[in-house]
């Protein structure tokens, strides 16, 4: 039996904040969290980098996607203390200046932007599967991706941006 | 977003990790990679006042045992499970059955332990309860059950939705606990009650350690399907996991192990359908007699919008392929199938 | 003629840079300093008398900075019609009575979310639960549970209860036309709940600062945003501002006025603190307005070569407990019937119907989706029965170019007649179709045809469009529209209208958008008009601040003004090539030598010029549209007839879109419109109980992951053109392309199994028990 909801957890002892260490995108933060913030909630209200998504908190559509020391994982189901210490890397990070990743310049090129709102955590998705994989199938893109939802395309703009960035004879549609 | 405070503490190791759940009691709770946790979380359907963080914890990779078992750290991520090479050598159905959960985010972030300690599911229990479904249901500590309304107090229905749990108990696994008091090996099988209310088996305090796996025998073959609705990204409707073992002749069955997910409190044994396959010279009639026998003996609850109808014509289909190909495995001796 | 640089160019989105690096600010994006959390206090009944409010405890919390009830409103009603016979019928909160679980009973704001939830605990309401009703059927009965009583005018025709909105369409004489026709045949349709599943929630944050309210919201139009809010708030238009923000998808779900809109600003007003509210994804699912369900009874008559000869339809809408866009969807499902095929007599019958559910909103194609899933599937079956092919039997029926409509409307240079043409060509469907039944094996293949046609930027407020475009005094331009771009890509098509005008490079355009206070009005993201409408506008004005530089540099040297040509931002004489200008130097010169003029160039655009209004939602009668797209789509399925698990293999749309100015945009459209319609075929359902919703998440409202990809195929037929100078006439591409794929893939299965299915969405245990009818059918023959 799971515990019944009680309205009277206010008079639990006051939960002290603590001090974390992240590492976004190469640069180091110290951050004050309490136990329950998400890395989301972090990110985006503590740090600022609000190209972090949040959708829908249940890690059911993908749009919080982080890359968490190379691997993705849901930022809505991370807490931040678990990340003292650890590598984040967001949208923000992945172009050099001016100059675009490979898959961020694929995006343009094949349409696969709409509205733009699963385009952060679908970009770190297919860099973490680009980073290990630099000639993904047809099938192995879709298994890599298959955790971010996106409403707008249908999604074939998109597997078409990712054989684009990864060199795989797909010529950009857009200019 | 989780709407109450809760203090957060790291353990270095497992028994470490079972000492704080002694000294802080039952509202803590370990969080392995956090994706059956936090979002109950959230939905209040868990409020731990202390959260036991696992994920300082280095799992150990798989390995073979001295006395040839396959031994998995009960911390090993769904994603390593599904990419071990030992795994996939020498079991891999149990390297299918973790490539099938969930997405590749929460692959990378679930436990191996956390997938089959997850709480049962039911579609007015998983939700916010600001506005909906407010009065708890049983399951929350209150007095109805919203699915089925006729549910005496105390029966909770929801359902066990481990995709790896039929998996590993049609391949005959253990697991081995810790706690403060020391630890035991029990089976997969047992470590589930079938209540709803309380589905696992495990002590207060008691945590997995590892799963201990025996190694397939001669003549083996295995056949597993998750049916849902979608490529990815879901529970399933229906696990169905076989294993099952042909004799030397290769035309007799000589074991059989056939599990259910998804369907009930629990992953449930079709052992009646076992017992019609043992024994029997494997054919095509054969096979059609013992889906029948499963469709009699399996009593599918109606889940997450499935209707126990739909739900058994869908495992009537699946399970016969599903032992087709084993059988055709178990004959071929392909493991790498 | 010279050949157009920008327009008919797959350009790379404007906004698209912004988008994959993070920098596009949505709405929950935007932080003002102070902001205070908001939280809606929604009801648990279906149906309840409030009896009492008391929010003393809540109000009494530290933290709490404000909490609201309909008392702390001015009563001022919205809807999403507002029209002398649906006048409004919204409350932004609920009075005295609960209509559907989830409904806005109050409001908070506290310092933080923990705050906030807690304050929303300790609202003490007492309810009274009322008899609730939730089947349309059921609620139309004579002693069903009233929750509003039927509309006066309907009230006085039909004897029913709980209805919204009625609608009648009757033209010739359908008894006579069934009398004449060869073959008659009545059939049944439904349509499902499911929803438009926007990635992005609903999030507002509003700020009352200084007697002005500045607002960022998730929408699909800054202007009705502002009308529908300063009204409900009774402050004038010029008092609110709703600044541009990026928006994370619509398809229909954000267009009026959405309570926590209005709460978000309330709280504001009164803390004097920017007050942000962000939907969670059950409220979205469970509370807010959804697409609508139809029940359609489709009565037709042919001649025996398959011409149409009468129609007799009859739908139904499930409307949700307030009008909302029902009473629109009821008139729009005639529309849709009779935009694409010659119907020589009709019927027409829709009744909008109150239920406690939450009050629905159009959802991309606003019936049509549900009506050509109806009028499509029923005509291929006409078409077996006579012993005609799917594509013959549509051809016969089609609009020709410069047909009239019996609205009165015309359907200029339709194209349907070679979509259909060029979709048979492509897809080899005659030679296709019929085998799939006849096949062995589990895997069973099928092809199936669907047509529609569909409307765009008809007359709804905000009605017409403006845009200004400014020259820049270094030879760049700057547009600014109302415009709004929901992903659709409209800031990036206004951007390639203007550079084609002016001769600009696309880089040496830049777009202000959707605010309400720096950009002209604009008629909106919903109506499947902007790039007809305001890209017309945006013609205009370019067009104005062109001949505004040439008229100028052709006094200067005393030629006239077709000798001038542009090239990369200098005008010359084409004969005389030294008597040049550059755009920079025009500026200049426009500056010292008329009074300051800096060369700006203003453009409107309106559909139906010479209309008053919209038509009558009532009774159809009225123009309507000046632009009607056509579309014939094909569906490949397969289904494994042992499981009755379907999916699309493969789509094709041929489409009359007039001309794409963007390609690739237009892709993404079709797409998108693709994967929706799959998405509410096989998998997407809300499920309800006694008003409640059982699935509020993602995980059991399915929407399609990249597995469920189809393969997308397109192709235009292309009926209009571009020239520079000239108005043009697109049609809409983003709305109508989702029924066209859903008929066809409803023709696919039956063409696949022989199961004919009447409901959406087609599960597998519909074509599991399609399946065992038929065997036990053939058994019985036998």
């Amino acid at each position: 039996m799971l515990e019944a909801r009680s309205a009277q957890a206010q008079t639990a002892p006051s939960i002290r904040s603590r001090i974390i260490e992240l590492f976004v995108n190469g640069e180091r933060y110290e951050v004050v969290v309490k136990p329950r913030n998400s890395l989301v909630e972090v990110l985006r209200e503590k740090i600022g980098l609000t190209g972090v998504k949040h959708g829908c908190e249940q890690g059911a559509c993908g749009v919080c996607t982080v890359l968490l020391d190379d691997r993705p994982v849901l930022g809505c189901l991370t807490l931040a203390v678990e990340c003292d210490g650890k590598r984040v890397r967001t949208v923000e990070g992945l172009a050099q200046g001016d100059r675009l990743s490979p898959i961020q310049q694929a995006f343009l090129d094949q349409g696969a932007v709409q509205c733009g709102y699963c385009t952060a955590g679908m970009l770190m998705s297919a860099t973490a599967l680009l980073e290990r994989n630099p000639k993904p199938s047809v099938a192995e893109i879709k298994k890599a991706l298959e955790g971010n939802i996106c409403r707008c395309t249908g999604y074939n703009a998109i597997v078409a941006a990712v054989q684009q960035a990864s060199g795989q004879g797909v010529e950009p549609v857009m200019r | 977003m989780i709407l109450y405070d809760f203090e957060y503490e790291r353990a270095r190791s497992l028994p470490e990790a079972a000492a704080m759940l002694a000294r802080l009691g039952p509202n803590a709770k370990i969080m392995g990679g956090g994706t059956d946790l936090l979002p109950n979380m959230r939905l209040a359907l868990a409020r731990p006042t202390t959260i036991i963080g696992l994920s300082g914890i280095r799992p150990e990779a798989p390995r073979l045992t001295l006395d040839g078992r396959l031994r998995i750290d009960g911390l090993t991520t769904l994603a390593a499970l599904a990419h071990s090479e030992l795994v996939a050598t020498h079991l891999p159905m149990l390297a299918e059955s973790a490539q099938v959960v969930g997405s590749h985010q929460v692959r990378e972030m679930g436990t191996l332990a956390g997938n089959l300690c997850q709480e049962t599911r039911c579609l007015q229990l998983n939700q916010k309860h600001d506005y909906q479904f407010k009065s708890p249901c049983y399951k929350r500590g209150g007095a109805c059950c919203y699915p089925f309304p006729r549910n005496r107090p105390g029966t909770c229905w929801s359902v066990h939705m481990s995709d790896i749990a039929p998996a590993l108990i049609a391949l005959n696994a253990d697991i081995e606990t810790v706690s403060g008091t020391g630890g035991r090996r029990l089976a997969v099988e047992d470590m589930f009650t079938g209540d709803g209310m309380h589905p696992i088996g495990l002590e207060p305090g008691e945590l997995i350690r590892a799963i201990v796996t025996p190694l397939p025998p001669a003549n083996f073959g295995w056949g597993y399907h998750k049916s849902s609705r979608r490529g990815g990204f879901e529970y399933g409707m229906a696990v169905i996991a076989i294993a099952l073992s042909l004799d030397v002749s290769r035309q007799v069955c000589a074991a059989a192990r056939i599990v259910f997910g998804a369907i009930r409190e629990r992953p449930v044994r079709a052992s009646a359908t076992e017992q019609a396959l043992v024994g029997q010279r494997i054919d095509d009639t054969l096979v059609a007699r013992a889906v029948a026998v499963a469709v009699e003996e399996v009593n599918p609850l109606p889940h997450h919008g499935f209707t126990r109808s739909y739900l058994i014509d869908n495992i009537r289909v699946y399970l016969r392929r599903a032992l087709v190909r084993a059988v055709e495995r178990a004959r071929t001796q392909s493991a790498a199938t | 003629m010279t050949e157009l640089s920008h327009v008919g160019k797959s350009f790379r989105r404007k906004d698209g840079p912004d988008k994959v690096t993070g920098r596009a600010a949505y709405s929950e994006d935007i932080k003002l300093p102070g902001t205070l959390i908001g939280r809606v206090l929604r009801s648990p009944h279906p149906h309840a008398r409030i009896a009492r409010i008391d929010a003393t405890a809540a109000l009494a919390l530290p933290g709490v900075k404000a909490v609201i009830t309909v008392d702390d409103t001015k009563g001022i009603r919205h809807g999403f019609v507002e029209t002398p016979r649906y006048p409004p019928d919204q409350e932004v909160l609920a009075r005295g009575r609960a209509v559907y679980v989830g409904e806005e009973i109050a409001a908070v704001a506290a310092v933080d979310h923990l705050t906030a939830q807690r304050a929303l605990e300790l609202i003490e309401v007492e309810y009274e639960p009322l008899p609730a009703v939730f089947d349309p059927i059921e609620a139309m009965k004579p002693d069903a549970p009233q929750i509003h009583p039927s509309h006066p005018k309907v009230a006085s025709e039909v004897p029913y209860s709980n209805i919204g909105g009625r609608t009648t369409a009757e033209w010739g004489d359908v008894e006579e036309g069934f009398a004449q026709a060869d073959y008659v045949r009545e059939d049944r349709f439904e349509s499902h709940l499911r929803t438009h599943g926007y990635l992005e929630p609903h999030a507002t944050i509003a700020h009352w600062e200084n007697d002005r309210l500045n607002v960022w919201t998730s929408s699909m139009g800054t202007f009705i945003k502002r009308a529908k809010l300063a009204r409900t708030l009774d402050l004038p238009y010029s008092a609110v501002r709703v600044h541009k923000v990026y928006v994370g998808g619509t398809f229909g779900g954000k267009i009026d006025l959405y309570s926590h809109e209005y709460c978000a600003a309330r709280l504001s007003m009164i803390t004097r603190r920017p007050v942000r509210i962000v939907a969670s994804r059950e409220e979205i699912f469970s509370a807010y307005r959804h697409g609508q369900p139809l029940a359609m009874e489709l009565k037709t008559g042919v001649k025996k070569d398959g011409t149409i000869v009468a129609q007799q339809i009859r739908v139904i809408n499930n409307s949700g407990a307030f009008r909302g866009s029902g009473v629109v969807v009821i008139f729009l499902a005639w529309g849709f019937t009779m935009i694409p095929y010659r119907i020589p007599n009709l019927k027409y019958e829709g009744l909008s119907v109150y239920t406690n559910y939450p009050v629905r909103a159009p959802q991309r194609g606003h019936g049509c989706p549900q009506i050509r899933f109806a009028i499509e599937s029923q005509l291929d079956a006409i078409a077996e029965h006579l012993g005609i092919d799917p594509v013959t039997i549509r051809l016969r029926n089609a609009r020709e170019p410069w047909e009239a409509l019996p609205n009165g409307d015309n359907v200029h240079e339709a194209g349907l007649i070679d979509c259909i043409r060029v979709a048979a060509e492509k897809s080899n469907i005659g030679e296709r179709y019929g085998r799939g039944r006849k096949a062995s094996g589990t895997i069973r293949r099928g092809i199936g045809m669907g047509v529609s046609g569909y409307f765009g930027g008809s007359l709804i407020y905000p009605n017409g469009s403006g845009v200004i475009v400014k020259m820049n005094d270094d030879g760049t331009a700057t547009v600014l529209t109302g415009g709004i771009d929901v992903g659709q890509g409209s800031e990036t098509i206004i951007c390639q209208i203007v550079a084609e005008e002016l001769s600009l490079d696309f880089d040496d355009v830049k777009v202000v958008a959707s605010d309400t206070d720096a950009t002209p009005q604009d008629i909106g993201a919903w109506i499947s008009g902007m790039t007809y409408v305001t890209g017309n506008a945006a013609r205009q004005a370019a067009g104005t601040a062109r001949r505004k530089m040439l008229d100028l540099v052709a006094a200067r040297f005393n030629v006239a003004v077709e000798t001038l040509t542009v090239q990369d931002k200098v005008v010359f004489n084409r004969h005389n090539p030294p008597q040049r200008m550059s755009y920079r130097d025009i500026v200049a010169y426009s500056i010292a030598t008329q009074r300051g003029d800096t060369i700006l160039g203003e453009g409107f655009w309106r559909t139906m010029r010479d209309e008053p209004t919209h038509p009558s939602l009532a009774t159809t009668k009225g123009r309507w549209s000046e632009n009607y797209a056509f579309s014939c789509q094909v569906a490949e399925v397969e289904v494994d007839i042992e499981t009755g698990e379907a999916k699309l293999l493969k789509a094709l749309t041929v489409h009359d879109c007039g001309f794409p100015i963007n390609p690739a945009l237009v892709k993404g459209q079709i797409d998108g419109q693709v994967s929706m319609a799959l998405g509410h075929a096989f998998l997407e359902e809300i499920m309800t109980k006694d008003g409640f919703t059982l699935n509020p998440t993602w995980l059991d409202y399915r929407m399609p992951t990249i597995h469920e990809m189809a393969a997308s195929d397109d192709a235009d037929v292309i009926t209009e053109q571009y020239v520079v100078g000239k108005p043009y006439r697109t049609k809409e591409v983003g709305e109508g392309l989702v029924s066209g794929i859903l008929a066809a893939i409803a023709n696919a299965i039956y063409d696949a199994t022989g199961v004919r299915l009447t409901s959406t969405p087609f599960t597998p245990d519909k074509i599991l028990k399609g399946l065992r009818k038929l065997e036990r059918e053939r058994r019985g023959k036998n």
